[in-house]
């Protein structure tokens, strides 16, 4: 037995996820040339626009981007340049994409922290709650409060905040300052408001699901019988029935990072202008910068498909039930 | 031939009255969800505003800048205004008035009209797109189980790579390549939000193909065909209609969000787009940003009680 399955399982999942990440790029390369306007178009809009000869510029940048040659070696370029690092030029921000994305991620990144570290612990509190309070008041207040916060579109909720909190009551600044240093107590006062943002929808995501995968492990017979044993109930819970719940509640928490965290982290950062990745992408939709709004949804997927793979191999560890052949 | 005739008509009958009879048992047990029923409530109001409205409103896209930034009635704001002749600011004070229930924005355009029109909008992007989603979904989970092997495997791993992408950085992606048309955004929605459907439909699928009653028919030489669309289909038509309902307001999210970023097509008032230029005055006018948040809000919290309710309707296990 030994760990030889756990060394195939991850060399497996590991040729999984290239063969994933293949398809992602594929995927990207022939929507971006598929596109009514290639990138060249777009960039030449610009160009144009500052008084260079059209038919020059053209074939300028054709041969700059290797847009000249056959479809086919576009395609490895393209592919050969994403691996060597190489993410294109941002013309928009007069730097490399790969640049600007090391200055920015920072941002995005101390915002989806802060808010899943306010989702999940919160989250999971009250969902242990309403569990073991099953049909109390205190439960039905607390679904009926997590179905209102999965409904609220976040970045209305993040106007409401500033409308309520920084308009009207002048307690925060309108808008997030980019001056204040990342390690400070100002620097989180001032992300209060988006962490709330943000994690409002995750936090009543969580509590729901915490609900469910608690009230389905707390009718199984292991619990009864720590009940039988003499357990304090604090333990059943605690040690017994959360242990066995947090599992499913992993797997749903890293699911949610694609299909709901980032997308309302980008809302969240055009609403309150933190120039996270989201920011960025932004005003690259509106410069026609085509290298960069590609790069920033490349980004998010990569994450995505690590955060998977992760996920997949800790499993192994977490649950000593799980044997994949 | 009039004995065929008949029997076809007896059996379209029979079919209709058991699903009539299915309908009302289900409608049964989802009235007992209060919440539920005021989300269809809700849902048959905006509908129904949603058609009738417009004929009742005035021209959302009317331009009046004499009468910008109106209060909702009820409500007095003070507005500075300049005056060029003798170059100092007057500050005046503005009442809501029944004109405009609603308010107006900073072109002078009426909320409510704009409003009910956006809600035209919402609906028929959530409608169409979920719909163009739960079809595709529907095809490639069953097509995956029924066919297995090599089909399903390929399907299965497409699904993976487009699941992989997170949904909304996707449809930017796509939006900003494609332009924004709401023709368009619509088809991008339902494109990239098939994968949920896709990988549940084809579990269900799997478990109900190796249940007696599809032996059966195979066994009496039903083809493929009849199998997938007078078994599979109508057994799994309770998980479509949960799908479907949960999965509109997200879409409907979707579009608000992409109108709210600047991908939204700029001809169309939708909420998202309201919302968008609201943002920017929220100190003189806060009621552009709130009213069209307020529908959003109502209009998925609805979806969501409803599709809820459902859920526990259609499951066999739950005593409701």
């Amino acid at each position: 037995m030994g760990k030889s399955w756990l060394r195939d399982y991850v060399i497996k999942r590991l040729i999984y996820s290239i063969i994933i990440a293949w398809g992602i790029l594929t995927i990207t390369f022939i929507l971006v040339r598929i596109g009514p306007s290639s990138p060249a178009d777009k960039y030449l809009a610009n160009i144009a626009a500052r008084g260079a000869d059209p038919v020059q510029a053209t074939a300028a940048i054709e041969a700059r981007y290797g847009l000249d040659k056959p479809i086919y070696v576009q395609y490895f370029n393209y592919m050969g340049n994403l691996f060597r690092g190489n993410w294109g030029w941002s013309f928009s921000t007069s730097m490399p994409v790969i640049e600007l994305i090391k200055t920015h991620w920072i941002y995005s990144f101390q915002l989806i922290l802060l808010s899943s570290l306010f989702a999940a612990i919160l989250g999971m509190l009250i969902g242990i709650y309403s569990a073991v309070r099953q049909y109390s008041r205190m439960d039905y207040t607390f679904t009926f409060l997590s179905f209102i916060g999965i409904s609220i579109p976040n970045f209305w909720l993040g106007i409401m905040l500033i409308l309520f909190f920084s308009v009207n009551l002048g307690l925060f600044k309108t808008y997030y300052d980019t001056t204040l240093p990342l390690f400070s107590l100002d620097n989180l006062k001032a992300l209060i408001l988006p962490v709330i943002t943000l994690g409002t929808g995750m936090l009543a995501g969580y509590v729901r699901y915490t609900r469910s995968a608690m009230l389905d492990n707390l009718k199984k017979p292991f619990v009864t019988t720590a009940r039988s044993k003499g357990l304090p109930e604090r333990t059943v819970i605690g040690k017994h029935v959360f242990r066995n719940a947090l599992l499913p509640l992993v797997t749903i928490i890293m699911f949610d990072l694609g299909s709901i965290v980032f997308g309302g982290a980008y809302l969240t950062e055009i609403v309150f202008g933190i120039p996270g990745l989201g920011q960025i992408s932004f005003n690259a939709i509106f410069a026609n910068d085509y290298p960069v709004v590609v790069a920033v949804t490349l980004i998010g997927t990569f994450i995505v498909l690590l955060v998977n793979l992760a996920t997949d191999i800790s499993y192994t560890y977490l649950d000593p039930r799980i044997r994949y052949g | 031939m009039a004995n065929k005739l008949l029997d076809a008509l007896s059996s379209v009958g029979h079919r209709m009255s058991s699903s009539m009879r299915l309908i009302n048992y289900y409608w049964q047990r989802t009235k007992r969800n209060k919440l539920a029923v005021f989300g269809l409530a809700f849902i048959v109001f905006l509908v129904a505003l949603a058609i009738v409205g417009p004929f009742f409103t005035a021209d959302p896209t009317a331009v009046n800048f004499d009468e910008k930034e109106i209060p909702p009635i009820g409500f007095t704001t003070q507005q500075s205004m300049y005056d060029i002749a003798s170059n100092t600011f007057t500050t005046k004070e503005v009442n809501g008035t029944w004109k405009h229930p609603l308010g107006t924005d900073s072109k002078g355009s009426d909320m409510m009209a704009m409003i009910v029109s956006g809600a035209r909008v919402s609906l028929l992007v959530g409608l169409i797109a979920t719909g163009i989603a739960i079809i595709l979904g529907t095809i490639i989970g069953v097509l995956s189980a029924y066919m297995g092997g090599w089909v399903d495997n390929a399907l299965m791993r497409f699904t993976d790579i487009v699941m992989t992408f997170p949904f909304f950085l996707l449809l930017v992606l796509v939006v900003f390549i494609f332009g924004p048309s709401l023709a368009f955004i619509v088809l991008a929605i339902g494109l990239t939000g098939w994968t949920g459907t896709a990988r549940l439909l084809r579990s269900e699928s799997l478990s109900i193909r190796t249940r007696e009653f599809v032996t059966a028919a195979k066994a009496l030489g039903a083809t493929d065909g009849r199998v997938v669309f007078r078994h599979l289909i109508p057994n799994a038509i309770s998980l479509i209609i949960i799908i479907a309902t949960l999965s509109i307001p997200g879409v409907i999210l979707a579009e608000a969000a992409l109108s709210f970023i600047g991908l939204g097509d700029p001809t169309v008032p939708s909420w998202g787009v309201i919302l968008e230029s609201g943002q920017h005055t929220l100190d003189t006018a806060w009621w552009i940003a709130v009213e069209p948040g307020i529908m959003l809000f109502l209009t998925v919290l609805a979806f969501n009680f409803l599709g809820d309710g459902l859920r526990d309707a259609f499951d066999p296990k739950s005593n409701v």
